[in-house]
C-alpha cells in the first residue's frame, strides 16, 4: 500500500472512475440485452443503451448513498448496536420497536411536540408564504427587491450568524421583538389587550402540548387558573418551556420564501380574463381571491403541503440552532428527528436510533399516502 | 459501435470533469503542508499525525502551531502535524463519525465526563505513558484519573477548570458567602431585582450554568456533591431516590422561585450582554448584572479587569445546617487529549502528548487560555503570580471534586435535563423529578 497519502487519494479516485464506467458499461449492455429479448428495434436497443448508460453514475451513486445506508439501517433498527462499544451489532429481534412504541416516554414526547409544530406551525408557514405572495402579485414598485428579500431567508439557512441574529432579537429583556411588542402594547392600548390574549391563548396551548407529552396535566391547570396575564408580560421566546416552541414555529415562518415562489408561480399562471370576468360581475378583490384564484392554486397548496408537512415532520434544524446549548429547554421543544439524532449521535445508540428513523420513515409515508387519497375532495386540476 | 463508442467518451469525460474541480481546489491548500516537510522525509516513512482541538483560543493554537509542532516534526523527521479545529457545539456528532468509520484523528479532544461514554474505543497507553514508560506521567495531579478508563490511561489532561461562585463584595447585600441553603435562597431574594415594566431580570443574585433556567444538570450534580451525595449506591444502583438527591433538587427550585418568582410569572431573563455577567460595561459603566456566578474561570472576567478588586473566589459549602456531610466543593472539570483504538499511529501519538505535556509546555498552553494546568509541577509562572489564579488552585486542591466516572453520561445528561426542565415549569414536584430520574436512569444501566 502506498503511504503517500495524496497518491491514495489519486489512487482512490482512479479505483471510483473505474467502477463508475465499468458499472455503467455494465448496465447499459444489460438494458439492451433486455431490450433485445423484448424485441426492440435496433434503434430502440441503442436508446435503451445510451439512456441507461448515462443515467448508471446516478443509479450507482443511488445504490451506494442511498440504498445501501436504508439496508444497512434498517438492519441496525433490529439489533443492539453503539458505534463506541467496539462490539459488533447483536441483534435482539423486534425489541428497539417494542421500546419504542410502548415504553420511550420521550418519544412520545417528541411526536407530540412534531404534531404541534405541524397543527401549528405549517399553518402560519402555509399563510405566511400565500400572504406574501399575493402581495407581491400586486406590480408594485420594488417588487424584485421585495421577493428577494422574503427569498433570503432559504439561502441563509441556519447558520451561526442566523442563530446569533436570532437569539438576540427573540431574547426576553432586550430583544428587538419584544421591544417592538411593548412599544405597540403602550401607543395602543388595544394592542397590549391583543397581546395578553395572545399570551394566554399560546401558553394555554402549550401546557396541553407539555401535558399531552408528560402525561400530566398541572401546568395546563395552572395556566388556565392565573387566567389573563400582567399588562406587562411579553413573550419568553427562548426563555420557557411554554414558548420554546412558538419560537421554532417562528423561525419556519421566516423560512417560507420556497413556498412563497411556488404560490407567486402558480398566482401568475391565472389568466387574467378569470378576474377581468369576476370584476365585470361584480366581485371585490377579497371574493375574486376567494371565488376565483384560490381555487386554482389548490394544486399549488397541494404541493406546498405535501412537501411542508414531510419537512414538519422532520425538523431538526431550528431546534438545533435555538436549543442546541439550552439543555433545560430541550424536552420541551424536541422532534422526532432531533430525538433520532440524540439517540444515535449523542447516546451513540445507532441500532435505536435506526428504529426511530425507520418508524418516522413509516409515518411520513401514511400521512403522505393520506394527502394524496384526500385531494380528489379538494384540489381543483381545471386549468391545467 | 461507433455510437457506443461516443457514449463511453461523453461518460469518461463527464465523470472526471465532475473530479477535476475537487484534486484543482484541494491542490492550493495541499501545497504548502508538503513543503513543510523536511528534505530528510525522502528517507522516512510520511505520516501525518492528525489533531482534533475543541474551541481552543487563538493563542493556543498558533503557540502549538509555532511551538510544539515544528519542534515535534523536527524530532521525528517525516511526520507532519495536522490540527483540525472543531467546536464543543456539534462535536458527539463528528466524534460518532471517527468511531463508526474507524478512522479519523489520532488524537481526539474529550471533557472529563467522556471517559466511560468512549472508553471501550480508546486505546490503552499506558504502555507508552504509564509511569514505567514516561516517568513525567506521576507529576499529573488528580486530574489524570479522569484520563482513564477501566485502570488504563487513555491520554492525558490538559487542564483542571473547576466551577467556584465568583460574588461581587461591592454589589452584594448580606453576607458573603452564603454557608448553607437557607442562607443562598435569603441571599438570592434579597439581591435579585426584577424591573417591573419589562417584568425582566435587571439583577441576579446567583448565575449558575444556565442563567436562565437556573438547573442544569451539572449544577445539580455539584449542589448534591456538597452534601456529601454519592452518584451510586454500594451495589452500582444510581443514588437519585437519597435524601441529598431531593433536597439538591428542592434547593434548585427554591433558587429558581427566589430570583423568578414562580413560573408562571414568566419575569425575563438578565439581557445577553458582552463579557462576563459579573462584569462591568465598559461603555455604559453599569454592572451587567449578576452578584454571584457559579461556573468556571472561563465565564469569570478576564485577569486583568479592574472588577476583580471587588471579587471574592469561594467554593460552594453545601448545607451544613440540614446535612452534616456537607462539605465546600469546587467541582473541577478537565479538557484532555485521548487516542482512539483506530489509530495507527498510537506510538506517535503518545510521543506528541509528551512533547505538548512537558512540564514547560502544560504551563505554557494553559497560560493561553488563563487556566490552571493539570500537571501539579507545570504550576508555577503565571499561576502564582495571578492572585486569582493562586487562590484558584488552592481552592482546586482542596476541595476539587472530580467530574468524571459518570456512567452513561450523555443518557444521563438527557434524562436529567428533561425531568429539570420539567421541575422550573412546576410539571413535576422535586419528588418526582428524583423519582423519574432515578427510575429511567436505573433502565439505562440496565
Amino acid at each position: 500500500m502506498p503511504t503517500n497519502p495524496y497518491l491514495s487519494v489519486l489512487l482512490v479516485a482512479a479505483a471510483a472512475v473505474l467502477l463508475i464506467v465499468l458499472f455503467s458499461l455494465g448496465l447499459a449492455r444489460t438494458a439492451r440485452f433486455a431490450a433485445r429479448l423484448a424485441g426492440a428495434t435496433r434503434n430502440q436497443q441503442a436508446n435503451t443503451y445510451g439512456g441507461y448508460l448515462f443515467a448508471a453514475p446516478w443509479i450507482l451513486g443511488f445504490v451506494i448513498f442511498v440504498l445501501g445506508p436504508m439496508a444497512f439501517s434498517l438492519y441496525w433498527s433490529f439489533t443492539d448496536y453503539r458505534v463506541t462499544a467496539a462490539e459488533a451489532p447483536a441483534l435482539v429481534g423486534l425489541d428497539n420497536y417494542t421500546r419504542l412504541i410502548l415504553r420511550d416516554s420521550g418519544f412520545r414526547a417528541s411526536i407530540v411536540n412534531t404534531l404541534f409544530l405541524t397543527a401549528v406551525g405549517l399553518p402560519i408557514q402555509l399563510g405566511a408564504a400565500l400572504g406574501l405572495a399575493v402581495l407581491l402579485n400586486q406590480q408594485t414598485r420594488g417588487e424584485r427587491l421585495f421577493r428577494m428579500a422574503f427569498y433570503l431567508p432559504v439561502i441563509l439557512g441556519f447558520n451561526t450568524a442566523v442563530l446569533l441574529c436570532w437569539r438576540l432579537m427573540l431574547n426576553t429583556g432586550t430583544g428587538i421583538i419584544n421591544q417592538l411588542i411593548r412599544a405597540l402594547s403602550a401607543a395602543f392600548p388595544p394592542f397590549g389587550w391583543l397581546n395578553r390574549a395572545g399570551i394566554f391563548v399560546v401558553e394555554l396551548v402549550n401546557a396541553l402540548f407539555l401535558g399531552l407529552g408528560s402525561g400530566k396535566f398541572n401546568l395546563l391547570t395552572a395556566v388556565w387558573e392565573a387566567g389573563l396575564p400582567a399588562a406587562n408580560r411579553v413573550p419568553l421566546w427562548v426563555q420557557s418551556p411554554l414558548w420554546s416552541k412558538m419560537s421554532v414555529v417562528m423561525l419556519m415562518a421566516w423560512g417560507c420564501g420556497a413556498m412563497m415562489l411556488i404560490f407567486l408561480a402558480g398566482l401568475k399562471s391565472i389568466p387574467r380574463e378569470l378576474h377581468e370576468a369576476a370584476e365585470v360581475d361584480g366581485a371585490g378583490p377579497w371574493r375574486r381571491f376567494w371565488s376565483v384564484a384560490f381555487p386554482l392554486l389548490t394544486p399549488y397548496v397541494f404541493y406546498n403541503l405535501v412537501v411542508g408537512l414531510v419537512a414538519s415532520l422532520q425538523i431538526f434544524e431550528p431546534i438545533f440552532v435555538l436549543y442546541r446549548d439550552n439543555e433545560p429547554l430541550v424536552s420541551s421543544a424536541i422532534s422526532m428527528v432531533y430525538y433520532l439524532w440524540q439517540a444515535s449521535f449523542s447516546h451513540f445508540e445507532i441500532g435505536y436510533g435506526s428504529a426511530i428513523s425507520w418508524l418516522i420513515f413509516l409515518i411520513i409515508l401514511g400521512v403522505t399516502a393520506i394527502q394524496f387519497r384526500m385531494q380528489k375532495h379538494w384540489v381543483n386540476y381545471d386549468l391545467y | 459501435m461507433r455510437k457506443s463508442l461516443f457514449y463511453l467518451l461523453v461518460l469518461v469525460s463527464l465523470v472526471l470533469g465532475a473530479c477535476t474541480p475537487a484534486t484543482a481546489t484541494q491542490a492550493p491548500t495541499q501545497a504548502p503542508a508538503n513543503t513543510q516537510v523536511p528534505a530528510a522525509t525522502t528517507a522516512h516513512e510520511a505520516v501525518t499525525l492528525r489533531i482534533y482541538l475543541l474551541d481552543y483560543t487563538a493563542d493556543t493554537i498558533a503557540w502549538l502551531n509555532s511551538e510544539i509542532n515544528p519542534a515535534f516534526e523536527a524530532a521525528h523527521p517525516g511526520v507532519t502535524v495536522e490540527i483540525t479545529e472543531g467546536s464543543w457545539s456539534g462535536w458527539d456528532t463528528t466524534f460518532s463519525g471517527f468511531f463508526a468509520a474507524g478512522d479519523g484523528p489520532d488524537i481526539i479532544n474529550l471533557g472529563s465526563e467522556m471517559n466511560t461514554l468512549y472508553g471501550e474505543s480508546l486505546a490503552d497507553m499506558d504502555p507508552y505513558l504509564g509511569e514505567a514508560a514516561w516517568p513525567d506521567v506521576a507529576n499529573f495531579g488528580p486530574a489524570i484519573e479522569n484520563a482513564k478508563y477501566d485502570g488504563k490511561l487513555r491520554g492525558l489532561p490538559i487542564f483542571t477548570a473547576p466551577r467556584y461562585v465568583f460574588c461581587r463584595t461591592d454589589l452584594a447585600q448580606g453576607t458573603l458567602p452564603p454557608q448553607n441553603f437557607g442562607d443562598w435562597v435569603t441571599f438570592a431574594q434579597e439581591n435579585t431585582v426584577i424591573d417591573a415594566a419589562t417584568n425582566s431580570l435587571t439583577q441576579q443574585a446567583l448565575v449558575p450554568v444556565d442563567a436562565g433556567s437556573m438547573a442544569d444538570w451539572q449544577w445539580w450534580l455539584l449542589v448534591f456533591y456538597s452534601l456529601g451525595g454519592e452518584l451510586y449506591k454500594a451495589d452500582g444502583a444510581p443514588n437519585f431516590d437519597s435524601p441529598e438527591a431531593l433536597a439538591a433538587t428542592e434547593f434548585l427550585l427554591d433558587m429558581r422561585q427566589a430570583t423568578y418568582g414562580s413560573a408562571l410569572d414568566a419575569v425575563g431573563s438578565l439581557p445577553t450582554g458582552q463579557g462576563s455577567v459579573i462584569d462591568v460595561n465598559d461603555e455604559t459603566g453599569a454592572n451587567n448584572g449578576a452578584i454571584c456566578l457559579a461556573h468556571s474561570g472561563w465565564a469569570a472576567p478576564a485577569f486583568d479587569r479592574p472588577v476583580w478588586d471587588n471579587v471574592s473566589i469561594e467554593p460552594f459549602y453545601g448545607d451544613p445546617a440540614n446535612f452534616p456531610n456537607s462539605r465546600p466543593v469546587v467541582l473541577a472539570f478537565n479538557d484532555w487529549l485521548a487516542v482512539p483504538e483506530y489509530s495507527p499511529n498510537k506510538e506517535l501519538a503518545a510521543e506528541w502528548l509528551k512533547t505538548a505535556f512537558s512540564r514547560d509546555a502544560n504551563n505554557k498552553w494553559n497560560e493561553t487560555m488563563g487556566l490552571i494546568p493539570a500537571r501539579n509541577d507545570a504550576q508555577f509562572g503565571y499561576v502564582v503570580e495571578s492572585e486569582q489564579l493562586k487562590r484558584e488552585a488552592e481552592l482546586a486542591s482542596q476541595y476539587g471534586v472530580g467530574f468524571a466516572g459518570i456512567e452513561e453520561s450523555a443518557i444521563l445528561s438527557t434524562i436529567m435535563q428533561d425531568a429539570l426542565g420539567k421541575l422550573i415549569t412546576e410539571e413535576l414536584t422535586p419528588a418526582d423529578v428524583v423519582a423519574t430520574i432515578q427510575s429511567q436512569y436505573a433502565e439505562a444501566l440496565d
